[in-house]
């Protein structure tokens, strides 16, 4: 029987009708399905999700996404993707599953041209920066005012009594670095922002046992700035105790997933 | 300092955003588990487990942005009705989908 759902990677720029041979998930043939100035990327598949509860078959997968994302940007130029198993299913035998997504694509049609004016030219990048208390710590206690002045009450006072200051020692330092990483993230973020034509601030994750993540970024960058970008992502890499993760370039999954534009119907 | 997309350093980045972003569908249109979209929710629960999810609050998120997307739609529908009194589905209704069984 005839598969009646489309898996679709993403939708790009292109008017063509192209195979980009058997490189989709689990070696699926994958194709396009033009309607008007653009095109979906699909797979033809049954009217089920992709589901497993083996993690590398997942990561597989996932991968696979990615790199069917990278071969349609080549072939097609923009592309604008698609999360992980975004399927589209049609369970009327009068329309084919093909003539579904065309009729998905001019439904939309409006919404992915504001999409892709906001894309065209630029990648995704995430940019997370850490820093490690640990190193920090001394930088701090010398600079802080209020904290010189424990160190030096502690200097005169007994063993007993200058453990009790080493602790007070410690919690002024925690409560310092907290308030500077107040400062660091304002400052940071400032100087990022500058060279992305938008930006998501995601949530930050617990990192490993010596590094806090301060401040964890999805940018939407022009091609010709990402060297600027760099520039600055390396300065920040090169302070002590901080250090950053720059990873990409991503289709832009985090600049598409909101409707640019209110989705209703224009006056025809 | 230059960007990178090796694969074992910047996995989290991609399932990060493969797994939770991208271009979101009509929900009227795109395959559901018992009215749940599979937008890899699933998936999640296989990486990290049930367990994990729970820990960092992963599937509360998830839970709350949908209600979110959800009410926001519900209200977009009603206060943006087209001359046919649709917005944002097509024609086929039958295209409603439902498998409540997988």
């Amino acid at each position: 029987m005839e598969n009646r759902a489309r898996y679709i990677y993403g939708v790009a720029a292109s008017a063509r009708t192209a195979s980009l041979g058997p490189i989709g998930i689990e070696g699926k043939e994958v194709y396009t399905i033009p309607y008007g100035g653009f095109c979906a990327i699909v797979h033809s598949c049954p009217s089920e999700p992709y589901q497993s509860g083996n993690e590398e078959a997942v990561k597989k997968w996932v991968r696979t996404h990615q790199v069917v994302l990278d071969e349609a940007q080549r072939e097609l130029g923009t592309v604008i993707p698609m999360g992980f198993d975004t399927i589209l299913h049609s369970r009327d035998d009068a329309v084919s599953p093909d003539q579904l997504v065309k009729d998905w694509l001019k439904e939309d049609y409006k919404r992915l041209q504001d999409i892709v004016e906001k894309i065209k030219g630029r990648d995704e990048y995430g940019v997370q920066i850490f820093y490690a208390p640990g190193l920090l710590a001394k930088q701090i206690s010398d600079e802080s005012q209020e904290i010189r002045k424990i160190r030096e009450e502690m200097a005169s006072k007994s063993p007993g009594t200058a453990y009790l200051y080493k602790q007070k020692v410690e919690r002024a330092v925690k409560a310092e670095i907290e308030r500077l990483a107040g400062e660091w993230f304002t400052d940071f973020y400032r100087r990022i922002k500058g060279h992305c034509d938008d930006i998501v601030i995601e949530k930050t994750k617990k990192a490993d046992k010596n590094r806090v993540m301060l401040l964890n970024l999805s940018c939407l960058v022009a091609r010709e700035k990402v060297n600027n970008l760099g520039e600055e992502l390396e300065k920040i890499n090169s302070m002590k105790g901080f250090s950053v993760h720059f990873s990409g370039p991503w289709p832009p999954y985090s600049f598409v997933a909101k409707p640019v534009a209110p989705v209703k119907e224009e006056a025809k | 300092m230059n960007p990178t997309r090796d694969t074992h350093a910047t996995l989290v980045d991609l399932l990060d955003r493969v797994l939770d972003k991208g271009l979101v569908l009509d929900a009227d249109l795109i395959i559901h588990v018992a009215g749940i979209p599979l937008l890899g929710v699933k998936l999640r629960a296989a990486l990290a487990g049930m367990e994990t999810m729970l820990k960092y609050g992963i599937w509360q998120d998830w839970d709350e942005a949908q209600r979110v997307a959800a009410t926001k739609e519900y209200r977009q529908k009603k206060m943006a009705p087209t001359p046919e009194g649709e917005v944002a589905t097509l024609g086929h209704k039958s295209a409603r989908t439902g498998i409540a069984a997988l």
